[in-house]
């Protein structure tokens, strides 16, 4: 990417912890700041996301999602007992503004289906799939991946059940897709979700989301 | 041609060798074999998944060619 150099040039790894020379962290900020990011689902991945990356800079979010906020969702999604019977992406936007009341935020409240989300995600900088269900996950990463071939792609599958936190982690199994979890621990197969683990994937993904805004291809 | 064909999660189980695990396995095949053809000459179960050819996204009907790399992994449900 343009503007930014490589931090590390004398041939530091990916695992950059390295603090930034004055001026620079106002540069990284100044990017994300003028960075969007599109975030496909608004549950227990798609609601904490959607806070970090605001937290970390990125004020333009489009936010989609159909459902709306139930009791059963307070366990590990972003949302308040306020709120329920309201659509997760209106409650979500409340919320997100009284974070940064200058946030750029975009609602889709509609059902995605692989015509409409094309038109939903586009020109995003980076679309993050945040959904509960493996053929919507597929779908997601299908269209995306065919119709915006170089946009990032983050998606996530495998953050059930109470196996260590530890097993979560971020890959990169193609060009422009980081897949974020420990790939098998299927909430079908009987695996509860606790907010803590879906927590590390959501935050996988949105700090995968930040490396790749702020050029880091590597996650 | 030889085509390297990984498998991710569970289907890994698929591989013929039946050892499991992610790394590529290299097949013989006859020219013409598409992705389609593939997946079910291993079984695998038609469950979701997504299906790359050399890093990038690939749809199921692709040919397959000598010296691609196919990968294949199947998104669990949870969010």
């Amino acid at each position: 990417m343009p503007d930014f150099p490589d931090l590390h040039p004398h041939g530091r790894p990916s695992i950059d912890v390295a603090v930034p020379p004055p001026g620079r962290e106002a540069a990284l900020r100044a990017r994300l700041q003028a960075s969007s990011v599109a975030i496909v689902g608004c549950g227990g991945l798609g609601s904490n996301i959607a806070a970090m990356l605001l937290r970390s800079g990125v004020r333009t979010l489009t936010l989609i999602d159909s459902d709306v906020v139930d009791a059963s969702n307070l366990n590990r999604q972003l949302f308040f007992r306020d709120q329920i019977g309201r659509p997760k992406t209106e409650a979500l936007a409340e919320t997100l503004l009284r974070i940064d009341p200058e946030a750029r935020l975009t609602l889709h409240t509609c059902r995605m289906t692989a015509e409409n989300l094309v038109d939903l995600v586009r020109g995003a900088d980076v679309i993050v799939e945040a959904v509960d269900r493996a053929d919507t996950k597929a779908m997601i990463v299908n269209t995306c991946m065919t119709t915006f071939p170089e946009t990032p792609l983050v998606t996530a599958s495998g953050l059930a059940g109470y196996g260590s936190a530890n097993a979560i982690v971020t890959e990169r199994p193609c060009e422009n897709l980081y897949l974020v979890g420990d790939l098998t621990s299927d909430v079908t197969a009987g695996h509860p979700l606790f907010a803590s683990r879906v927590m590390v994937a959501a935050a996988h993904e949105a700090h995968a989301a930040v490396r790749r805004l702020l050029g880091f291809d590597e996650p | 041609m030889k085509v390297d064909i990984a498998l991710f999660a569970y289907l890994a189980d698929h591989q013929p060798d039946g050892l499991g695990g992610r790394h590529a396995r290299t097949f013989d095949l006859p020219e013409g074999t598409t992705i389609a053809d593939m997946i079910a000459t291993l079984g695998l179960p038609d469950q979701p998944r997504v299906v790359f050819v050399n890093n990038r996204h690939a749809a199921e009907d692709s040919v397959l060619h000598d010296g691609d790399r196919l990968a294949i992994f199947p998104p669990v449900a949870g969010g």
